[in-house]
């Protein structure tokens, strides 16, 4: 029953990895720009909860949403001061990744110059912290902590409340179908850099969030952006870029991978799957697990 | 103001083509930096008392030939296919954990080792390519990424490679018997002149292949693909030969950076060391054989003068992460062919 523990520990992570899949997977849906940045958002989103939480002392729920706003406005900023002047000029692809690439590495070692590089802890007492047993299975109670259950689901809720905004709002709908159409959606009235604002800041809420999850449970570093970045990409395609119920289902799919390998393989290669994962998936079926393939025309 | 000036200065800025230095042509540019470099390796040797060049400088030189090698190997990549690669410094590192591990396991011979070192990151590198043909643009940034990241964790993790500490105590390369760092009044002069030999060799190369047949077909490719195809053009087969080519210069690059150091440690293989070898393509410009050198050298050379800043003024943080940031976005936006591009490509 080792194996229904391990799932169960890997589920917490599983839904931080699909917060930041989110994010990259909208960004790059609408706007078309893989967003290098986005690590660098849900490692500064830890540390705003950090200040937020140590500093003014307030409760976990208020410090998240401020933690979220504060992801908003930066890459909303990202945005305005990296992306923005790209696009004007007809962004060449190259272009945007390297600006991206710079942007997250400024960000990164900013950060590391502003606050201590030293790893930071959140406070103690934030969360009530305790063993709670789920159900028995096979004579061993299967256990999970009451922070990684909350984290879990927390980040359910949040993707809920995203999904809805999505499928109900016309916004939404305008994001869902910039995702697929950019140019006729401007046609047919719509203000594309209006959208592109909102993506941008729904994708640093989510971001930010993840990286307030993140605390909660592990000690943040201004480092931390770049691995749990990639990772987040890696999800994204392995759900198929675009698809926000993939990029659900592959963060998921990772956390208990990943805790899987760490149980059973070797701790040294948790790290590694999600990539390994990630290769195999893309060689085997290039659109993802849930993506759809497009006719590439000339 | 500013900004019309700077306009006037990127206008007037060097062509890909034609002059290599100062009006002068390849090969007197060649003879003219061979001798430069002759003269600042061996000029202390005839005074032993004094040191005109501090071995720290030539270590300086050797990373920025050892860079340039890299950066024109990725050229065939980036420059002549199109797509960004994220994962070179697998293949760096592969080179230089092949040399490591023959040359003090089994005893084998340095020069030896360098062509299986070679064919090793090349063989690796087929692999690469396989994905190559199903994904690109932005997925295979990533599988790059992920595959450098996974043979990382391999070297990490495997203790007869050293684990995370690395491995130490490789024995350097000799000539003749007279092992290599007992030439020169530093011991770092047959490095320099050795990776010198493969800059300058593989910039004739570059130069040559870009006239050829093969290299109008990988530029054919790196235009439009479909259309590539529809002209009979065997995509597959030219897409391979520039990843398996790139991988295969990257691998002798490694060994020699195993020699140089005798010693080889997971940070080899590590994504920072990628990202950084595509910024100096980027940089200097991609396609361009001066481009993959300046970048390389600037890339080198501008973080040993930001770490003497930072210990100069005993500053917490290193200030080139963050100006290489800077430098990044900045170049971008006023010009995203790189310094000595041809065209904005991509």
């Amino acid at each position: 029953m080792e194996f229904v523990q391990q799932v169960v520990n890997g589920l917490a992570q599983g839904g931080i990895y699909s917060l930041i899949a989110i994010g990259w997977t909208t960004v790059y849906g609408v706007v078309g720009v893989m967003n290098w940045t986005h690590g660098e958002v849900y490692m500064l989103g830890g540390f705003s909860g950090f200040f937020l939480f140590t500093r003014l002392k307030l409760p976990f729920l208020p410090g998240l949403l401020i933690a979220m706003a504060v992801g908003s406005a930066l890459a909303m900023a990202i945005d305005q001061f990296g992306y923005k002047p790209l696009r004007k000029i007809g962004m060449p692809r190259m272009a945007g990744f390297i600006t991206a690439l710079g942007l997250s590495t400024l960000l990164r070692y900013s950060a590391t110059a502003g606050f201590s590089p030293d790893p930071q802890a959140y406070p103690g007492d934030l969360l009530d912290y305790r063993m709670i047993t789920l159900f028995r299975a096979g004579g061993r109670e299967i256990t999970v902590s009451s922070l990684h259950l909350f984290i879990f689901l927390g980040t359910l809720a949040i993707m809920l409340a995203l999904e809805l905004f999505i499928r109900r709002t016309l916004t939404g709908k305008a994001m869902l179908a910039a995702s697929q159409d950019m140019s006729t959606l401007e046609l047919m009235g719509a203000d594309p850099e209006k959208l592109i604002k909102i993506t941008f800041a729904i994708s640093g809420a989510l971001g930010a969030a993840a990286g307030v999850f993140v605390g909660t449970i592990y000690a943040i570093n201004t480092m931390m952006g770049s691995l749990a970045g990639l990772k987040g990409w890696s999800v994204a395609i392995l759900g198929g870029v675009g698809n926000m119920t993939g990029s659900m289902l592959g963060g998921l799919l990772l956390g208990i991978a990943e805790s899987l390998t760490a149980g059973f393989i070797s701790t040294g290669y948790k790290d590694a799957i999600g990539f390994i994962i990630m290769i195999l998936v893309l060689l085997i079926k290039p659109t993802g697990l849930m993506g759809y393939s497009t006719e590439e025309k000339v | 103001m500013w900004k019309s000036s700077l306009k006037y200065v990127i206008a007037r800025l060097p062509r890909g083509s034609g002059e290599w230095f100062f009006g002068s042509g390849g090969r007197a540019s060649f003879i003219g930096s061979a001798a430069a470099l002759l003269l600042v390796c061996f000029i202390d040797a005839p005074f032993p008392s004094v040191t005109i060049v501090p071995p720290y400088y030539k270590h300086i030189l050797f990373s920025c030939l050892l860079y340039a090698i890299l950066t024109l190997s990725l050229n065939f990549v980036t420059g002549f296919i199109g797509q960004l690669s994220l994962g070179h410094a697998a293949f760096f590192g592969i080179g230089a954990y092949v040399t490591g591990a023959l040359t003090k396991y089994l005893g084998l011979n340095f020069w030896l080792s360098i062509p299986a070192a070679a064919v090793l990151a090349a063989a690796v590198a087929v692999l690469l390519a396989a994905a190559a043909q199903r994904v690109k643009g932005a997925f295979l940034v990533v599988v790059t990424y992920g595959f450098g990241e996974v043979l990382r964790y391999i070297a990490i993790n495997t203790d007869g490679l050293g684990g995370s500490a690395g491995m130490p105590g490789i024995r350097p390369p000799s000539i003749f018997g007279v092992p290599f760092n007992r030439i020169g009044p530093s011991g770092k002069e047959p490095y320099i002149l050795f990776a010198f030999a493969v800059v300058s060799l593989l910039s004739f190369f570059t130069w040559r292949i870009e006239k050829s047949r093969t290299g109008y077909a990988l530029a054919a490719i790196r235009e439009d693909e479909i259309a590539a195809a529809a002209m009979g053009i065997n995509t597959r087969y030219y897409k391979t030969l520039a990843i398996v080519m790139s991988a295969f210069l990257c691998g002798i690059a490694g060994s020699l950076q195993a020699g140089y150091a005798s010693f080889v440690s997971p940070e080899l293989l590590s994504s920072t060391q990628s990202i950084l070898i595509l910024t100096m393509v980027i940089v200097g410009g991609p396609r361009s054989i001066k481009g993959a050198i300046l970048g390389a050298a600037l890339l080198t050379v501008l973080p040993e003068f930001f770490h003497s800043v930072k210990d100069m003024f005993g500053l917490g943080f290193d200030p080139w992460m963050i100006l290489y940031g800077l430098i990044l976005i900045v170049l971008m936006r006023v010009r995203p062919q790189g310094f000595w591009g041809k065209s904005a490509v991509f």
